[in-house]
């Protein structure tokens, strides 16, 4: 691994954030699938891990109001990041995670190489399937997020809006979580792990860094920009430590075993799941 | 003459363990009810309301071709007890003349109404909320779960500081999808499908994607490598024929 040429691809900040998300999301996935299925023994069990319903319901709204204050946090990150001088550039240059037109384009001809028409689109740093990962999870934050809070506190939430209201929030917010359990748990596990050269996990989410050679066929345009600016150089680092990847292969796994079992038992358990 | 003793001897002894048979099975009880005595009901009705709806006040035999519209059945109302009550909006007893009530729970009867929060995971009784015998119809005027008085008679119970805005929560929530509840809860409805909507257009698109994907990398990756193994024996005769490295 240490003698492969690598470039970073993630800021630590970007990583820390993708491991506090990964921790706090699983938490609510356990938490909330405990109480939803809680007339099940399943859910019943789950929620004993908690210290029972009343437990499961503390953890679920602590780690909430936790996944709510990391989001401000995100938000005030990515605001500083942004260059507001050059704000028009720096929003929507190919290193911004804004969609473009071009990520339109991309996908057309994805679907074209699908059906056999075309060649695969050459992609540049981000390609449309990880921006939408990413405003997914930007959208659905607030979402759950809001629902969340306000049945959080049923009773203050009726003194500003009528009570009928809580019975579509907490429609809203049940369909949004299984939305983002099942869409993590079946597309981005899959595109993460089980695509054909990933498996058995794609690294650079926790090493920060990716091989060149293999970017270079996976994101020809980025490091064709790269190296057109003289920046390569510049971006080159050394691989992660072996201590460091034997840690984050035995957090990756335990993430991703949690999340299919999860998937496993809402395939089993899918009758006693209430959309409502 | 021994065997009609004999017979009249089984027969007493039927008699008496059927006597005893009685003993042991449970005496008969509204559906949940802690106070089982009819006179304790009757007062419990009296205590809580103080009203009397016309038919509760009517003689036992009732003059035939009376009727109580929309109470009565009005063919051949006879007696409330056997009549047969269409519209229980507005009754003191809900239940009144249903036949057997006494002998099951809520639930048996009353299955939609179990799927419920309070229900499932509050452990709530029905009776935390429908009160002691007898059950009024919601809307009858002295019932406690009259939307005019039921933030402070019932949720307010366990919901200290509830209102009546608070009261306008939908305990026994309809089915969201079914057509109805575009009339009964419409922002229920319409939330509902929009939600539906956005999963399966979600999940249906990006899970298809995956999945070509992923079949189509495999399909290419097994083709170069069958192409592959071929070469190592002859020289290499078909330059074109490596396929760009599919992603
Ligand atoms: C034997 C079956 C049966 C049992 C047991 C039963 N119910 Fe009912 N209930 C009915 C029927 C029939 C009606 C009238 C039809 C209707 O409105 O659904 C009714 C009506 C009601 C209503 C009034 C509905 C309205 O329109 O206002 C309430 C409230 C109610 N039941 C609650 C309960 C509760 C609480 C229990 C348990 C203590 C219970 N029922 C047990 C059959 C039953
Ligand atoms: C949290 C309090 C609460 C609990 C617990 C509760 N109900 Fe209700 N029930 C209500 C309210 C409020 C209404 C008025 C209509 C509504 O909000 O759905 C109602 C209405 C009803 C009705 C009238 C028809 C309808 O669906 O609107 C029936 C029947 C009924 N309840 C039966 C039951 C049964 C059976 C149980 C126990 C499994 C039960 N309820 C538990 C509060 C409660
Ligand atoms: C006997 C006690 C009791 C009564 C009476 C009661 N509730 Fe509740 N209620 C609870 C409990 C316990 C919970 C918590 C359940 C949970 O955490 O899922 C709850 C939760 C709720 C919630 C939050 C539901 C959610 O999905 O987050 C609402 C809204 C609510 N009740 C409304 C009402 C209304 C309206 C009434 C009056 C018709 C009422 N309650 C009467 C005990 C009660």
């Amino acid at each position: 691994m240490n003698d492969q040429v690598r470039i970073v691809r993630f800021s630590i900040f970007d990583r820390l954030f993708h491991v506090g998300i990964m921790v706090t999301f699983l938490t609510q996935a356990v938490t909330g699938m405990g109480r939803l299925l809680y007339s099940t023994a399943w859910g019943k069990g789950v929620v004993n891990l908690f210290g029972g319903y009343e437990g499961a319901t503390t953890v679920h709204n602590t780690v909430g109001i936790l996944m709510i204050v990391g989001f401000v946090i995100h938000i005030a990150y990515v605001l500083a990041k942004v260059e507001w001088k050059s704000w028009h550039r720096s929003l929507f240059d190919a290193d911004s995670l804004v969609p473009r037109w071009a990520d339109a384009v991309h996908l057309g001809q994805k679907i074209r190489w699908f059906v056999g028409l075309g060649p695969p689109p050459a992609f540049d740093r981000w390609t449309y399937w990880e921006k939408f990962d990413y405003w997914a999870v930007f959208w659905g934050m607030p979402l759950l997020g809001v629902t969340g809070l306000l049945l959080m506190y049923p009773l203050v939430t009726s003194y500003f809006l009528p009570g009928w209201v809580l019975n579509v929030l907490v429609l809203f917010h049940r369909a949004e979580a299984l939305l983002a359990m099942l869409y993590i748990f079946i597309i981005h596990f899959t595109i993460g792990h089980f695509r054909r050269g990933m498996f058995p996990m794609n690294e650079c989410m926790f090493a920060g860094s990716v091989e060149l050679e293999e970017e270079a066929k996976e994101k020809p345009l980025w490091i064709a920009r790269l190296q057109e600016e003289g920046r390569l150089e510049e971006v080159m680092v050394a691989g992660p430590p072996h201590w460091y990847r034997v840690m984050y292969f035995i957090f990756g796994y335990t993430a991703l075993l949690t999340g299919l079992y999860l998937l496993f038992t809402m395939i089993v358990y899918r009758n006693f799941i209430e959309w409502h | 003459m021994r065997s009609q003793r004999l017979l009249r001897r089984s027969i007493l002894w039927m008699a008496l363990g059927g006597l005893g048979l009685l003993l042991v099975f449970p005496a008969v009880a509204p559906a949940q009810e802690e106070v089982t005595t009819s006179i304790r009901r009757y007062k419990d009705r009296e205590a809580s309301t103080g009203y009397y709806e016309d038919y509760e006040v009517k003689p036992r035999r009732m003059r035939p071709f009376v009727g109580v519209p929309g109470v009565l059945r009005p063919s051949f109302p006879y007696s409330p007890k056997t009549g047969n009550i269409r519209i229980r909006t507005y009754l003191a007893d809900a239940h009144r003349s249903v036949k057997f009530y006494k002998a099951q729970s809520c639930v048996e009867c009353h299955a939609e109404e179990a799927r419920n929060v309070h229900t499932t995971r509050g452990n709530i009784t029905c009776r935390q909320c429908h009160g002691g015998e007898p059950i009024a119809s919601i809307a009858h005027y002295f019932s406690p779960l009259n939307p005019v008085r039921r933030h402070a008679y019932v949720c307010s119970k366990c919901h200290e500081g509830s209102d009546a805005s608070f009261a306008t929560y939908v305990v026994h929530e309809p089915k969201p999808g079914a057509l109805e509840t575009r009339k009964t809860f419409p922002s229920l409805f319409y939330a509902n499908w929009f939600m539906y909507l956005l999963v399966v257009g979600t999940l249906g698109f990006f899970i298809l994607h995956t999945l070509v994907w992923v079949g189509k990398e495999s399909y290419h990756h097994l083709r170069e490598k069958m192409q592959r193994e071929p070469e190592a024996e002859s020289p290499p005769e078909k330059p074109e024929a490596q396929e760009p490295e599919n992603e």
